[in-house]
């Protein structure tokens, strides 16, 4: 092997920017209310000009945009009537680039690439009939060696993962029915959520199949939304309207396979996160106040956690109980919501939650004493931030 | 080995794969009862799905050769979503496996020859050969005779 790069020189980056405005589209309103003509850069735009009000910017300030699930910077730029910025880049609709979004607009911000980083999501899946598996055209690995067994959709992969996870550990589906049932209660208490109704673990026993083991609880919604974050120097930060939240330590890993799924449940790349994080940062697991972990499906999380070294391998399942992962427990988890009860945003709301987590505007589903919050997202590319408030 | 999939009378709606010039020997040998996969001619790796060049040496110094047919189901589900047409309601839930195959690489496919109650992650499998069409031969795994 060659020598390893030394990943302390992440440290680079600590606290040198932050996320200075959120904005989101109103999630629950627009999922009742389908809309065939409802484009993503529309989506984009809304979210855009409510995280530009929420920081208290102007228009002109912007001179960085990064765009995902749209398909095109132009017309998302034309849109919001920047001719002229000077880093753009459009990264594509998975759930593992919104991380990576707000990594590149903080490398660029440190870096004299750009001032002001708008990061821009818009997503029309629903109403334009996303389903999330069943592609069977083109010469894709998919099309070719997966779709003639009716082998589709993220949520079979991760399931496949799941059920190996419990062969080899002995895992049961009620630690994912703690998860549904959680996100369910916090999204209760988010008026901007999706679906609001508790569910108990009797719901989440009923549920009906959809990759088995995992059942329609366990999946994340489709719905139509966006999102924006801005991002600049922790310096100019300082000046704007609300506290604001740093980027305090960001890492990224990988274990990219022609399977998509890991023999380790994503143990290699989450734990290298896990240590890169808490080598770089002041806070230590028992620091976090929050996790937004990213839960396209439920056991997403699972894998996260163990990844990142809350529990050990395999101790997961007992792990995960409602008094822990609960709003005033010991690591309260996807306070909003998440992807499940609040917004498939593929990552980008969770973003959003923890900002309004650190700057304690989330009243009743505000979480104790919210210095540090952590993200973070199992995948083939995966990626993990602390964030911090900075005051 | 080779037993029809079904009566050629009926239609076949499932989604079957378009054969390129890259991936033609593969679906040639299923259709002989060989299941190949490409190894490098220069370091003996081998991969899957088909590539243009060796993963690990970057060159185009590869043939198709026979693989043991053998291996384990690294995982399985039951798919009870309706995702593509094709599969007649009776047929929900079907099984798919993920098989890790002696070799190394894995392999996305289905098993016959047993019951889903029977299945386990690392049950030992051998693969075997469902013809479609004159063109298509689909291989999956059966439990294993050895």
């Amino acid at each position: 092997m060659s020598s390893q790069p030394d990943r302390t020189d992440l440290r680079n980056l600590q606290d040198k920017t932050a996320i200075v405005g959120v904005g989101t589209t109103e999630f629950g309103a627009i999922y009742r209310d389908l809309d065939p003509e409802r484009s993503a850069y529309e989506l984009g735009l809304i979210a855009f000009r409510e995280a530009l009000k929420d920081a208290g910017l102007k228009r002109t300030e912007v001179d960085g945009v990064i765009v995902s699930r749209l398909p095109h910077y132009g017309r998302m730029c034309e849109m919001i009537g920047l001719r002229h910025p000077r880093f753009v880049n459009v990264l594509p609709g998975e759930g593992r680039q919104s991380g990576i979004a707000l990594q590149y607009a903080a490398l660029a911000v440190a870096n004299g690439m750009a001032d002001v980083v708008a990061c821009i999501y818009g997503n029309n899946g629903r109403s334009a009939g996303a389903k999330y598996g069943g592609e069977s055209r083109g010469i894709s690995t998919q099309a070719m060696f997966e779709a003639p067994y009716g082998m589709t959709s993220p949520g079979a992969v991760t399931s496949m993962m799941f059920r190996r996870h419990q062969y080899r550990y002995g895992t049961t589906t009620e630690p994912l029915g703690h998860l549904a049932i959680s996100n369910r209660a916090n999204a209760a208490l988010n008026p901007n959520a999706v679906m609001q109704r508790p569910i108990t673990m009797d719901d989440y026993d009923g549920a009906r199949y959809i990759a088995e083991p995992l059942c329609l609880l366990d999946y994340c919604l489709i719905n139509d939304g966006g999102v924006c974050f801005i991002v600049t120097s922790a310096e100019r930060a300082r000046d704007l309207k609300h506290t604001p939240v740093l980027i305090h330590a960001t890492s990224q890993a990988s274990d990219i396979t022609p399977v998509y799924v890991a023999d380790d449940f994503w143990h290699e790349p989450m734990s290298q996160i896990a240590d890169d994080l808490f080598a770089i940062s002041d806070a230590q697991r028992d620091d976090l106040a929050f996790a937004q972990l990213y839960d396209n499906f439920t056991p997403t999380m699972l894998f996260t956690l163990e990844g990142m070294g809350f529990c050990e391998p395999g101790e997961g399942g007992d792990w995960i109980t409602p008094e822990r992962i609960g709003l005033h427990g010991e690591l309260p988890l996807n306070t909003g919501g998440g992807h499940t009860s609040e917004s498939y945003m593929q990552g980008w709301a969770l973003h959003v939650e923890a900002v309004r987590q650190l700057r304690q505007e989330c009243g009743e589903r505000q979480v104790d004493d919210a210095q540090y919050g952590l993200y973070a997202c199992a995948a083939p590319l995966a990626t993990g931030h602390i964030l911090r408030r900075g005051d | 080995m080779t037993t029809e999939l079904q009566t050629p009378e009926l239609s076949y709606e499932k989604p079957l794969p378009p054969v390129l010039e890259l991936t033609k020997p593969f679906w040639d040998g299923c259709r002989e009862g060989v299941l190949q996969i490409q190894f490098c001619n220069i370091c003996d790796l081998p991969w899957f799905p088909p590539a243009e060049a060796c993963p690990r040496c970057l060159q185009d110094d590869w043939e198709w050769r026979p693989i043991s047919g053998h291996g384990t189901v690294w995982s399985w589900i039951r798919m009870w979503q309706k995702y593509f047409p094709g599969w007649s309601p009776d047929e929900y839930p079907y099984t798919v496996a993920l098989i890790k195959l002696e070799e190394g690489p894995y392999m996305y496919s289905t098993l016959v020859g047993i019951e889903d109650k029977d299945v386990s992650c690392d049950l030992a499998v051998e693969v075997d050969f469902r013809k479609v069409d004159d063109e298509i031969t689909l291989p999956v795994f059966r439990p294993a005779s050895r």
